[in-house]
């Protein structure tokens, strides 16, 4: 068996101690990772830079928009603001009484022998309804008949245009005056009309029933 | 078999190598990815705030476009019942309008005085004022009065009478003296 003398081992064996030395291994590792960790950062940085520009494609584009959309914005509020008080005032104007057709109403009631001379009407609180009081004179020979004739005349009339109609007397009394109408001397009364009513349109009137007519 | 120890310089070079290692993932999470991330989550949020404001003004604008058009009527109607406000206090103008209003329907001698205002219970009518006015008519012709007060009420849409008072002159039959109670809307000026 032929003998081998290794005069190297010294040289080997620090060679290999060299190749294991934990630094150098722990610096190639660190530095391994640390390429790594640059590669990731830049990878990272560059996805940055795509936020960062379409970011600022975004940011261009509303400040483009903005300006139009506060004012439009503003003008959606001051229409609605426009659109709610004009609901809110043609509301009051569709509330209204117009008195104009009730006066004409009124003086279609009043026949020659009687005189109105005193008109109070006020329109209730909350659109509760309309109240007028209705002072006047009747002559005839049934003077009483004359103001109770103007009382239903004025209930029909009235009913026609409005619900809840009631005209009542306050006040019906004889007077001793003798006034002279067409010729005659007439008996005189005063009287004073209560009417109250809803201002609401009229319930409509139902029509007749038609009457059924035998088969031929 | 041969067994590898670590002489205690290797084992200081490795705690050495330990220590550096933390220190770099320390100073790399805490100082370049960390900071990068938070500004890119920052930009992302803003960018979708932005994108969500862009995608909500198309349909702002068309909102706004449709009211335009929806609105056309009530615009032309409020500018309408501006209109009827004038410029300055309503006790300036309003008394010499009924006057010269009553006056072109044969009514002369028209008193209109002031009884009040208040402001109304309505949100939407924040800028409009109620007046309450005492027109006086000391002499009118029944007939006339009729005709001139379904013309008033025709021509202010804003005005309501809420009381009406109607005397016969005791020594002019023919005339009776008339009180009418009216509130109007007025915008404040």
């Amino acid at each position: 068996m032929a003998l081998h003398l290794n005069l190297l081992h010294e040289e080997i064996l620090e060679q290999r101690q060299r190749q294991r030395d934990p630094l150098k291994l722990g610096i190639m590792f660190l530095s391994f990772i640390g390429v790594l960790m640059v590669l990731y950062y830049m990878w990272n940085a560059y996805q940055v830079l795509g936020v960062r520009s379409r970011l600022s494609q975004v940011q261009q584009d509303w400040a483009k928009v903005e300006p139009k959309v506060t004012a439009a914005q503003k003008r959606s509020a001051e229409l609605n603001s426009i659109i709610g008080t004009t609901k809110v005032l043609d509301g009051m104007i569709d509330d209204r009484f117009f008195w104009a057709p009730f006066l004409e109403k009124l003086s279609r009631c009043v026949a020659l022998n009687a005189q109105i001379t005193n008109i109070d009407g006020a329109v209730l609180d909350d659109n509760r309804g309309v109240s007028v009081s209705i002072e006047g004179l009747a002559a005839g020979r049934e003077p009483r008949a004359a103001a109770e004739e103007l009382r239903q005349l004025l209930l029909e009339q009235l009913g026609q245009s409005y619900n809840e109609v009631k005209v009542e007397f306050k006040i019906l009394e004889d007077l001793d005056t003798i006034v002279k109408i067409g010729g005659g001397n007439m008996a005189m009364a005063r009287f004073s009309l209560g009417v109250t009513f809803n201002p609401g349109a009229a319930k409509p009137t139902p029509p007749p029933a038609r009457a059924k007519t035998p088969k031929q | 078999m041969k067994q590898s120890k670590l002489s205690k310089d290797q084992i200081q070079k490795v705690g050495l190598s330990g220590i550096g290692f933390f220190v770099l993932i320390y100073v790399y999470f805490s100082f370049f990815l960390g900071p990068l991330n938070s500004s890119r989550g920052s930009m992302q949020a803003t960018m979708t705030d932005l994108q969500g404001k862009l995608a909500g003004s198309k349909n702002e604008m068309m909102k706004a476009t449709n009211l335009e058009k929806l609105a056309s009527n009530a615009t032309t109607r409020f500018a309408a019942f501006k209109a009827l406000s004038q410029e300055g206090a309503p006790i300036a103008w309003f008394p010499p309008r009924m006057k010269a209003f009553f006056a072109n329907q044969s009514i002369d001698k028209t008193t209109t005085r002031l009884e009040g205002s208040a402001p109304y219970k309505e949100a939407d009518l924040s800028t409009w004022m109620r007046y309450n006015w005492l027109i006086d008519l000391p002499q009118a012709d029944f007939s006339t009065l009729g005709t001139a007060v379904a013309a008033l009420e025709n021509s202010e849409p804003l005005l309501a009478i809420t009381k009406i008072t109607i005397r016969a002159l005791p020594d002019d039959p023919q005339f009776q003296q008339v009180s009418l109670t009216a509130s109007t809307a007025i915008l404040k000026r």
